[in-house]
């Protein structure tokens, strides 16, 4: 199964997702911002994107119409954000997220969700 | 989880500097777009993270810094010197409530209420909203106070109306005072959902007081909240009410295959047509082919690709749309987590224990160490019968050894080298704060920042830089009116920086301020006693002012709330030395100040000359021997204090080691007559040490001295010979 690319600029909250992804038995690569994001996600085909908004360089929007604008095969993409908002899940779909969950997202929550991006396996 | 809160706590740090850094970038310069961002982030990063945990203060002034700092990147606020102030306060309130949770403790207590006040200030300098009474606590406690069983309620009821969450906790006697709880919260209007709190410590049965209340309540409900404020106005100290936060449609519902489903077929009826747009249906088809695949369609999972290229081409998504509803037709059974077919990506970072390293560190060392040994035995094997070549064999393992042994400590020295600049950091807070409080205009200026050295040197840095930054500002620099009368610019200037000489590193802390007068040193240690009128005029203007090194010398006149507190330079040098560093001052009445600190880089291992005395051996840290000298005896003249020799034009003072340890024996000749004279290099001076004889250069790892012997500052600590002997290493600035 390829990795799950985890980006977001706290390393916490990706020690957090990669806890509760590798204990589950997901691979999972991980950057700290949209730019290397970007970069990960061309060289290495990934089975998911988790992705934050907030990040220096490329945000999270940024990123994914980035992606979604690559000759490549596209990966499903969740955003987890602690951005709120109006319509904020419909700001993630229209920049090709597959999938919004408000930050902190609980781990059952984001198993589950990530269960039904990949297909449960690749 | 312990390892994640660690993740946090020193990820907040990292944060909180940043967020300081950024404050006092903006107050330079209030217009800079990027440093604004920058700092937000910062904040926002820090609130996302610690909602990871339950910090329900440090959230909310988290969240209170990050609605300030909103409004005044959207320019409703103006930046202030009095809004960073407030804003440095929140960051050293959040630093002091993570150290707080990084003893074991929670953020609750004094530090965590002084939060909130402050939370509830910062909000105030907003322009008043009309949802400001509920906002804060709605917003900023979505899941963290409620319980579940609330939440749970909340979203069953689902987010039509507004619903509040009041928790009774009726004082222990309130039989007493004609309170009837159950029936209040009975009555309580629009009450959807409730239930009774029992205590879980409850004290044993004979003790139990029937009479006193142990109970509380909760309960949801639609009435707004003047309404209940009303039915418990005459217990309303008892009574806490927060705002239920609308249940985000996703926000604690675990996610399911229809809601998956209908956000892709939502994306497919998107109306825009970014450039982005065949990508962002590609990946939806790709989401739709893991779902058919996961509910055993195979056919349609292979028919799904087509039918997204043909939405593209054509711009008709009826087909694929056709596609999604047979999907959602099915009945998904739960979906199971994969499996680990592959080890995880590699990362190209890790964190370690620093005690793993240290470790690594020690073992390196005893081994260069046990490696010492080798020489011994091939000298031994040398007086063996034909021992000629196993001494010639086992000098050959002894230089492999070597090698490899340097290699592996350099490249641990290397793991544990960090740059200064975690030094350097705090100084710009630490120079802005000190020079507002002190009304001075100071211009800081870092250099060499990149600068690196081993951690334990950084570290230990800290201290002494602190404290002379303190005294720059204090002591050396003048107030505005002070240097314009004395023809200067308003604002001083004060520079630390930072460079590598060799295997030494060297600080440099310079200011233009009032500088230092020789002759008012010379007075006032020699009215402290601290040094005879008839010595302290001897001395050249440049060693007099070294004497402020000297313990119980403090040049204020009075003892200042900033510097002061009764230590003075004496602390920094004996934190320099401690390091085996160096340190001197340099300064002229007007001119200015220059404190100067050179340090080895690295202090785990030292190379040292063994020399010999009265039949001991000793080490020596080779970093201050200048020269090795064998002076016949001839050559050493007697002066007014002492014996001397005269070496390129300079007075070189004598003393013997013998004589510095309480040794009566006088120092050995060699056959030809000669002395035995080790120069050593203190501060800008050259001394001699007077020994028997020099021995080898070793590398050693220094133990310090424990028990009574650590009292004796002649040694600096003590080493295992690779022959199986313990030598003192001797602290060459405590034999004069």
């Amino acid at each position: 199964m390829n990795p799950v690319l985890i980006v977001d600029d706290a390393a916490v909250i990706r020690t957090y997702y990669r806890t509760i992804l590798t204990a589950a038995g997901y691979p999972v690569a991980e950057v700290g911002d949209g730019v290397d994001a970007l970069e990960a996600a061309l060289q290495q085909p990934c089975s998911l994107c988790i992705v934050d908004v907030n990040m220096p360089r490329l945000d999270g929007f940024a990123f994914l119409e980035a992606l979604r604008r690559e000759p490549v095969d596209q990966p499903p993409a969740l955003v987890i954000t602690t951005d709120r908002g109006d319509d904020i899940a419909g700001r993630c779909r229209r920049s090709g997220a597959n999938a919004y969950l408000p930050k902190p997202v609980r781990p059952e929550t984001l198993l589950a969700q990530v269960a039904l991006l990949t297909g449960g396996r690749a | 989880m312990s390892r994640l809160l660690d993740q946090f706590l020193a990820e907040a740090r990292e944060l909180l500097q940043g967020i300081a850094t950024g404050l006092m970038q903006l107050e330079r310069a209030p217009g800079d777009g990027d440093a604004m961002n920058a700092l937000f982030r910062c904040v926002h990063t820090l609130k996302g993270n610690s909602g990871l945990f339950d910090f329900p203060e440090m959230m909310r002034l988290l969240h209170a810094a990050e609605d300030l700092m909103d409004a005044v990147r959207g320019g409703s606020l103006a930046f202030t010197p009095a809004l960073a102030d407030r804003l440095l306060g929140a960051a050293d309130l959040v630093s002091a409530l993570c150290d707080q949770v990084e003893r074991g403790g929670d953020t609750r207590g004094p530090q965590g209420e002084a939060a909130v006040a402050l939370a509830t200030s910062l909000r105030a300098l907003l322009a008043p909203s009309p949802e400001e009474g509920t906002r804060p606590l709605a917003a900023v406690q979505p899941a963290i106070d409620l319980p579940e069983a609330a939440l749970a309620a909340a979203r069953v009821h689902g987010g039509g109306e507004a619903l509040h969450f009041l928790r009774y906790t009726p004082a222990a006697d309130c039989y007493f005072s004609g309170d009837d709880p159950l029936h209040a919260v009975r009555q309580a209007p629009g009450r959807i959902w409730g239930r009774i709190v029992a205590p879980t410590d409850w004290p044993p049965l004979a003790e139990l007081d029937a009479y006193a209340n142990r109970l509380g309540f909760e309960l949801l409900s639609t009435a707004p909240r003047e309404a209940l404020d009303r039915h418990f106005r005459y217990v309303a100290d008892q009574v806490t009410i927060v705002p239920v936060p609308p249940p985000a449609p996703q926000a604690d519902a675990v996610p399911d295959l229809p809601a998956l489903l209908a956000t892709q077929r939502a994306t497919l009826l998107e109306a825009d047509r970014p450039d982005w747009h065949p990508g962002r249906v590609r990946a939806v088809v790709a989401v739709l082919v893991n779902t058919a695949r996961q509910l055993g369609r195979t056919a349609l999972a292979e028919q799904l690709p087509a039918l997204g290229e043909a939405f593209l081409r054509d711009d008709d998504v009826a087909p694929l749309l056709a596609a999604v509803d047979a999907l959602a037709a099915h009945q998904a059974p739960t979906p199971e987590p994969a499996r680990a077919e592959e080890p995880a990506a590699a990362r190209s970072s890790l964190r370690v224990d620093q005690a793993r390293i240290d470790r690594l560190l020690n073992l390196v060392g005893e081994m260069a160490v046990a490696r010492n040994a080798l020489p011994y035995l091939a000298r031994h094997a040398a007086r063996l019968d034909g021992g000629r070549e196993l001494e010639r064999e086992i000098k050959a393992q002894h230089a492999a050894i070597s090698r490899i042994t340097d290699e592996l400590q350099a490249a641990i020295m290397q793991i544990r080298m960090m740059p200064v600049a975690l030094v350097f950091e705090r100084f710009p807070r630490l120079v802005r704060d000190l020079a507002r409080k002190l009304g001075k205009q100071v211009d800081l200026v870092l250099e060499g920042e990149e600068t690196e050295a081993d951690k334990n040197i950084v570290e230990s840095l800290s201290d002494p830089l602190v404290h002379m930054v303190r005294n720059s500002l204090d002591h050396g620099l003048e107030t505005p009116e002070e240097r314009r009368a004395a023809g200067k610019s308003e604002t001083g200037r004060l520079l630390i920086r930072a460079g590598q000489e060799g295997d030494r590193i060297r600080i440099e802390i310079r200011d233009d301020g009032r500088g230092i007068d020789p002759a008012r040193i010379r007075a006032r240690a020699v009215e402290r006693g601290l040094i005879a009128a008839e010595a302290a005029a001897q001395l050249s203007d440049r060693e007099a002012v070294q004497l402020v090194f000297l313990p119980g010398f403090s040049t204020a006149a009075a003892i200042s709330d900033l510097s002061g507190r009764g230590v003075g330079m004496d602390v920094v040098r004996t934190a320099v030395e401690r390091l085996h560093g160096d340190i001197a001052l340099e300064g002229s009445p007007g001119q200015g100040t220059s404190v100067r600190i050179v340090l080895p880089l690295s202090v785990a291992v030292t190379r040292v000359l063994v020399i010999e005395s009265d039949g001991q051996r000793f080490a020596l840290p080779i970093d201050g021997v200048v020269e090795t000298l064998r002076v016949p005896e001839a050559d050493i003249q007697g002066m007014a204090n002492g014996r001397v020799i005269v070496r390129r034009g300079r007075i070189v003072p004598l003393r013997a080691l013998n004589a510095a340890l309480g040794v009566a024996a006088e120092p050995r000749r060699n056959s030809a007559g000669e002395l035995a004279i080790l120069v050593l290099q203190r501060g800008d001076e050259q001394v001699g040490l007077i020994v028997d004889d020099f021995r080898e250069t070793l590398d050693i790892i220094q133990k310090p001295l424990a028990g009574v012997l650590a009292g004796i500052d002649a040694y600096s600590g003590s080493t295992l010979m690779g022959d199986g002997g313990v030598v003192m290493v001797l602290n060459p600035r405590r034999l004069w």
